[in-house]
């Protein structure tokens, strides 16, 4: 924005010349004659060109351009040469793959057209998850991501595959024989048989060559560094969230990020239905406002130095209670003792089917966790002993060694793995990159030229994950399968080919995994017993689970492990705000900052698109005197937040809930800083199109990288940093919230809420009671059903066919916002980038809102002599310390006499005898007067034609050659002045209709998918 | 309505089976059924003929060879005169190939070698002597079809675009100028010279009205047939500046040239092959689909040459489409794509199912597509496709509820609902697409 240039049009201008000022006076410049000269002059019926004439021409040009516009367009139409058997045209192929990209795990089964694959869900039948989360469903248009290496580079410049190999191979073997060392950094690898593949290939190197460092970009080593303490084992045991009847969650946001998140939500959600033998209590300790945090039945706020505290007193109260050991060190002080005493005897009650889990990456307090864990007689039950997880193997030591090494030049090569980004994501990532160039060969399987992949000589594009071949083995037991979906779209190979090959094998890493596989069908007693039996089903499934259990542990529990780290675990106490560093829902650790519908998704809890922010407690924000109440008119203030002399600017958002003292920045924006090539939706874009820009000409990356602010602690990463000051710029920066309205103000006929004893045992009135209004009868005010209102006579074949319905189980619902960018995928919707959400021109059909609980309420204004008006202006402030939360999903209710229809001019908006209220976008007028008069707000406006004006080149993928082949073929990509809404996915009930219809069966539930 | 109709109902009872193989289970059921006519016939006479002889080529060796060409196999236009002198050896060759091999003979040794890469060893045929016999003397009987002269033209000809011949139009427009022109030329004669007697009697000169007060004078006299025919010419244009515009974006007759100039009246009328065995997708999916050519190749593995010259070059688009090397009888590998012109053009926010109307609502193909099997070469679009139409269809068309497990919870409840508007669709019989929601703007709309 900020452009100090100044550009002039030719020197006329640079030298101010009369002519030039002039000629400024007048916009029509050539002629010289403005159009009411032209038409005052008196000869002008002498011209050759006279009014008359003109409008012939015009009139002559217009019908011939119409007359041209009718010709038949000619489409071509390419059939197959050859029809593979699985394909036909116009219907829906169906894979089970698996998404693994170093940190979120998930079963999907992936939906192809024509080859294409459009969309995702979990694959509840066979994956340890039911669905699966934004981050994972999205992960389909990163595969259109245009901006991906189209193929193999040497030194930027463009080669083949065949010179990579022989040009690379030739650098590594004469390392190799000159006794050199070749490191492989890599993700978290839960595959065995890449583990063999890399095994291979070490071997093929001899001995003492290479090595193997793994490194997670959000750390976990604590839980494995403390079972080490406490059991003498390095591992993470598979948690059992299904028959935990109480959950303590002390920072673990296991809903979002926290270890196998996907598969730990299914089975917590499965146990909050109401109707089965019992439902789960859930405490969460926390000092930001996590999603987890929001679920949570008893949220207690503490600062995020208190947290070791925290474990401590809670051991010392469960101890109690079980007669365990007290520990020692840190003082209480400041804590919630109450609320810590009523968790502890919930704990205490339940022994044996409760799980406390901690999302600290300090060892010191996981193995306090541990030790009430153990004392709890968890581990065998909730925890089990007997499985393994085997992802978040990162170690920060052998990363840090890693570059202590590359600095000293004893590393000659360095292979980096993709799915990492370590230039980016390195608390000491300056440090990284100085190591790199100490490091003669520099090998990238990234698949973007990112911060990392930039800087390496040798690039050798990995496939993506739905292009490629795999094995995952999450946890003991369970295998899963990724299988490719569609061809290769670029010239990329996948990292384990070129390992294959670069050992020397012929083989393709395809029949690598199926010769791994026949030696694990040999050995596996319960499968069937031909191998392509077997290995179709796994294919087909895409898991397999098999009997095997391991033993974590030998040892006895040792609570001297637990006594030494709480005499470590000293509370800090800095002057100033505490800071704590998280990932987000949508791009996690930064590497879906390039997807526009992960930037457009909002965060669950703050709504906030597009942008990084501090998350601030209101009163603090209050105190400090920056801007509260942000909306499209008022932007946040902008704010500087130091701490360790780092320093970073960033808008500053008030979030209820959020401990007082400290403060949250997430991790994962900032991507892009030397504007590398890694995506059109990672930079900041300007109102009307175009990257925004900074004095040098740079584009500007979205947010700010906190990556920074991450300390080593002993070895391991620390997300949370204290004695920071946080000081106005005096400057504002426009925040695009999706809602800015953040209570229910007594609208309690939207979200519903109740417990589960009224539930259980009263009447369906006492807690849905029906909707009524107030009408007049016999001159007296009563209340009547809103059934009877109607205007309209029903449908003569209403009730005789289907009446459809969707209902969402607003207990399970934990707001996550997979949904959202399920219904982007599922029916086109566009992407509109910040500017326009910042207007309330999203075009989400499916939102979910979430509302705060407010501290006042009509009776208690009553109470306190408040005015009606003053009670109502005081129920829009959101309780400020520990609101309680409801997540409300919200999409067209397809009422039964919607008042949308009723107004429409055109009848664009009409109703079908099942139910559905029908959206016709090619009768639509745009009046809007249906978006008025819908009571939910869902109805969606399309401003701008999406998917060709400038504005919207840099975020919605429709604008992208690539990435339009993620659009759905059964559902219209809207036009410019037509309203569109949640259709409830009508082309999916009319294709479940159609095949209940040709195979001559009643259409029964589930057939709709 | 009933054309292709049993047919149809057979593919459909197979349609979850692949094409591939129901082509292959029909064939085969086609195969028994032929042996089993040829075992009637071998039981009733003993005496075989040529007939007979044609009949077994067919049934047993026409899949492999040609007379006069090599397929799979060789030509087999003078086998005998090959074998000469080995005739026992051929017959055993016939029975069981691999007994002749064995026998060590070299023109066998060579026959396999030569063959064998191409097609693979011939089965053993289960004919005897006499049958061998039969089918020999046919080969050798054999002559080339004679060709009818009017196939060389019609039916393999790019479709042409057909309307009014306008050229005796011109020639009368033509001649009824001349006579005007020759009549006016006459009339300016006579004036003049009536003039120039005037002038030499010296009576004063009739100056000719200019043509606009003629006009003028003309028109005042003929008043009520100037209105008249003015209201005509006004109803006119609103009326065909009317249709015009409606007409914009309707496509009807299209009838673009297509690469490959199939002919559906030889192959859905003249051989009677089903719609479906090619746009085989219409029985599972939204498109009918323009057939991959590999259904093409189902067929003209063995059919390679068309009635005419003209008929066999399109043949030959087929080979080069999917690379098969007739010589060789073996595919090349490569493949070159066939770039079909589009006919049927629905815009973007409508949805078509074919399925839905061709499986569940039983429409024949010809209703919406014309009896192409007799009138259209390559394809055109019969049906104007408009809104008008589509919806003018559902309103008469009657639901196919019979038979159909869907429907019967539905037609239960409408023959018991209360309802007075439920009364009256029953009683007039019939449930039509329109009654149970077909004008509904989410059918074809999302």
């Amino acid at each position: 924005m900020a452009n100090s240039k100044k550009y002039w049009v030719g020197l006329e201008e640079l030298d101010e010349t009369k002519e030039f000022q002039e000629a400024q006076q007048n916009e029509f410049a050539p002629e010289g004659k403005s159009v009411d000269q032209f038409l005052d002059e008196t000869d002008l019926d002498k011209t050759s060109t006279n009014r008359r004439d003109f409008l012939k021409f015009l009139g002559f040009s217009v019908t011939a351009a119409t007359v041209a516009a009718c010709e038949t367009p000619v489409i071509h139409s390419i059939p197959y040469v050859n029809k593979p058997e699985q394909i036909t045209p116009g219907l829906p192929t169906f894979y089970a793959s698996t998404y693994f990209d170093g940190v979120d795990y998930g079963s999907v089964i992936v939906r192809t057209r024509e080859g294409r694959p459009i969309f995702m869900r979990g694959n509840s039948e066979h994956g340890l998850n039911r669905g699966v989360n934004a981050r994972i469903n999205s992960s389909i248009l990163s595969l259109y991501d245009s901006t991906r290496l189209q193929g193999p580079k040497i030194a930027g410049e463009k080669t083949t595959w065949g010179e990579i190999d022989q040009k690379l191979g030739a650098e590594i073997s004469k390392i190799a024989e000159n006794g050199g060392q070749v490191r492989f950094l890599s993700g978290t690898n839960i595959s065995p048989s890449t583990a063999a593949v890399v095994e291979r290939f070490s071997t093929s190197l001899g001995e003492g060559v290479f090595e193997e460092v793994t490194y997670d970009p959000i750390s976990f080593s604590s839980i494995r560094k403390a079972n080490e303490a406490s059991f003498g084992s390095a591992v993470i045991p598979d948690y059992n969230f299904y028959d935990a009847k109480v959950i303590a969650s002390l920072g673990a946001d296991f809903m979002n990020s926290w270890l196998l998140d996907t598969e730990y939500t299914s089975r917590y959600v499965d146990r909050r239905k109401p109707s089965g033998e019992w439902m789960n209590k859930h405490y969460q300790v926390e000092s930001r406002m996590s999603l987890t945090g929001s679920n949570a039945d008893v949220r207690m706020p503490i600062l995020p130095s208190q947290e070791g505290a925290f474990a401590v007193a809670l051991h010392n109260e469960v101890a109690k209670l079980t007669s365990g050991s007290r520990l020692s060190g840190t003082s209480s002080e400041g804590l919630p003792m109450e609320g810590i005493t009523a968790l502890a005897k919930d704990l205490a009650d339940n022994r044996g089917e409760c799980l406390v889990i901690s999302g600290s990456n300090d060892p010191d307090i996981q193995i306090v966790v541990n030790s009430i864990n153990a004392m709890l007689g968890n581990y065998g039950s909730t925890i089990h002993t007997n499985k393994e997880v085997f992802l978040n193997q990162g170690s920060e030591e052998s990363v840090q060694q890693l570059i202590k090494d590359m600095k000293a030049g004893k590393v000659d090569a360095l292979i980096i793995g993709s799915g990492i980004n370590p230039a980016y994501s390195l608390p000491n990532a300056d440090e990284f990159v100085d190591a790199m160039s100490k490091v003669k060969v520099l090998v990238s399987f990234s698949g973007s030229e990112d911060e990392t992949a930039s800087r390496c000589t040798y690039l050798c594009p990995d496939s993506n994950y739905l292009e490629s071949w795999n094995d995952l083995k999450p946890k003991t037991g369970h295998y899963a399968l990724v299988q490719p979906t569609i061809n290769r779209l670029f010239d990329t190979r996948q990292f384990q080919d070129s390992f294959l090959k670069w050992s020397g094998e012929e083989m393709s890493y395809h029949d690598f995994i199926r010769g791994q596989w026949s030696l694990m069908h040999g050995q596996t007693a319960e499968a069937p017993i031909l191998f392509e039996e077997f290995w179709y089903h796994t294919v087909r499934n895409g898991t397999v689970s098999i009997e095997e259990t391991t033993v974590l542990w030998e040892g006895e529990f040792s609570y001297e492990a637990a006594q030494r780290a709480a005499s470590r675990l000293k509370s800090t106490s800095a002057q100033g705000y505490e800071v704590e560093l998280y990932t987000k829902v949508g791009i996690g650790d930064g590497r879906h900052a390039t997807n526009p519908w992960l930037q457009e998704l909002p965060d669950p809890v703050s709504k906030v698109t597009w942008d990084n922010y501090i998350a601030m407690n209101p009163g603090d924000l209050e105190a400090e005197g920056f801007n509260m109440h942000l909306s499209q008119e008022k932007p946040a203030s902008l704010v500087t937040l130091t701490v360790d002399g780092k320093e970073l600017t960033l808008p500053v958002i008030p979030q209820p809930g959020q401990k007082k003292g400290s403060v949250s920045v997430a991790l994962g924006y900032g991507r892009g800083q030397n504007n590398e090539n890694i995506g059109r939706a990672a930079y900041r874009t300007k109102q009307y199109g175009g990257y925004e820009t900074d004095a040098d000409g740079k584009m500007i990356p979205i947010g700010k990288n906190v990556f920074p602010l991450v300390t080593l602690k002993g070895g391991s990463s620390i997300y949370k940093t204290f004695g920071a000051t946080i000081t106005d710029t005096g400057e504002t920066f426009p925040i695009a919230s999706t809602q800015i309205h953040h209570t229910l103000m007594g609208r309690d006929s939207v979200v519903k809420e109740t417990t589960l004893s009224v539930y259980k045992n009263s009447p369906k009135e006492a807690y849905n009671p029906p909707h009524q209004l107030a009408a007049h009868e016999d001159g007296k005010n009563i209340k009547k059903d809103v059934e009877e209102f109607s205007l309209w006579e029903e449908h003569p074949v209403a009730n005789v066919g289907h009446k459809w319905g969707a209902s969402i189980d607003l207990s399970t619902c934990i707001g996550c916002g997979a949904c959202v960018t399920a219904c982007h995928m599922e029916n086109n919707v566009p992407v509109v980038g910040k500017d326009e959400i910042r207007r309330g021109r999203d075009m989400h059909w499916l939102r979910i809102d979430r509302y705060y609980s407010s501290d006042m309420s009509l009776e208690k204004g009553a109470e306190q002599g408040m005015g009606i008006i003053e009670t109502y202006g005081e129920m829009e402030i959101p309780e400020y310390d520990n609101p309680s939360t409801v997540h409300m999903p919200m999409m067209c209710q397809h009422c039964n006499h919607a008042p949308c229809e009723t107004v429409c001019p055109v009848a664009a908006t009409t109703h079908s005898n099942e139910g559905l209220n029908q959206m016709t976008y090619n009768r639509c007028i745009g009046t809007r007067y249906c978006a008025n008069n819908c009571p939910y707000k869902v109805r969606r406006f399309n401003w701008f034609n999406y998917k060709a004006y400038d504005k919207f080149a840099e975020v919605n993928p429709s604008q992208d050659a690539m990435a339009r082949m993620v659009l759905n073929p059964d559902v219209t990509v809207r036009s410019r002045g037509v309203m569109e809404k949640c259709s409830m996915c009508v082309q999916r009930i009319q294709a479940g209709k159609l095949e209940a219809k040709m195979k001559g069966v009643p259409l029964r539930d589930g057939m709709i998918t | 309505m009933s054309y292709f109709c049993e047919k149809f109902k057979a593919i459909r009872i197979s349609s979850t089976v692949g094409m591939m193989q129901y082509s292959g289970k029909w064939l085969a059921k086609l195969n028994t059924l032929l042996s089993g006519l040829v075992l009637l016939s071998l039981l009733s006479t003993s005496q075989l003929h040529a007939q007979d002889g044609e009949k077994l080529f067919k049934a047993n060796c026409s899949s492999c060879h040609k007379v006069d060409q090599n397929m799979t196999g060789p030509a087999l236009k003078g086998v005998q005169e090959r074998w000469a002198g080995k005739e026992e050896l051929l017959y055993l060759w016939i029975k069981n190939p691999n007994a002749a091999i064995e026998t060590g003979d070299s023109y066998v040794k060579n026959l396999y070698n030569e063959w064998f890469p191409k097609g693979g060893l011939m089965p053993g045929q289960a004919v005897n002597d006499e049958e061998i016999t039969a089918i020999l003397d046919y080969v050798k009987n054999w002559e080339p079809p004679v060709r009818e002269v009017a196939d060389t033209s019609t039916p393999d000809a790019v479709p042409v675009e057909r309307g009014l011949d306008t050229t005796w139009l011109f020639i009368i427009v033509f001649i009824l100028l001349i006579m005007i022109f020759s009549l006016l030329s006459v009339r300016s004669s006579l004036n003049k010279l009536q003039n120039s007697m005037r002038a030499a009697e010296g009576l004063e000169i009739v100056e000719e009205m200019s043509f606009a007060e003629k006009a003028k004078i003309f028109l005042w006299q003929n008043k009520v047939y100037v209105s008249l025919a003015g209201i005509f010419v006004v109803v006119y244009f609103v009326v065909s500046g009317y249709e015009a515009l409606m007409g914009i974006g309707v496509y009807q007759g299209y009838t673009p040239e297509q690469p490959i100039a199939f002919n559906h009246t030889l192959h859905a009328g003249e051989n009677g092959v089903a719609c479906v065995y090619c746009h085989h997708s219409a029985l599972k999916s939204k498109h009918a689909g323009i057939p991959s050519a590999n259904i093409c190749m189902n067929c003209h593995k063995g059919i390679n040459q068309g009635r005419s010259e003209a008929g066999t070059a399109e043949i030959m688009k087929i080979y080069e489409a999917v690379g098969w090397d007739m010589e060789n009888q073996k595919y090349t590998g490569e493949e070159k794509p066939i770039q079909w012109v589009k006919v049927h053009n629905l815009p973007d926010h409508a949805y078509f199912n074919h399925a839905q109307h061709y499986v569940v609502g039983e429409i024949e193909c010809q209703e919406c597509h014309g009896q192409i099997q007799e009138e259209y070469t390559v394809a055109g679009q019969y049906a104007p496709l408009t809104m008008g139409w589509c919806i003018n269809c559902h309103n008469e068309t009657e639901v196919k509820m019979e038979g159909n497990g869907y429907y019967d919870e539905i037609h239960e409840r409408l023959k018991k609902g209360g309802k007075e508007e439920l009364k009256q669709y029953l009683e007039d019989g019939t449930i039509t697409a329109r009654e149970l929601g077909g004008w509904e703007c989410a059918k074809c709309h999302y």
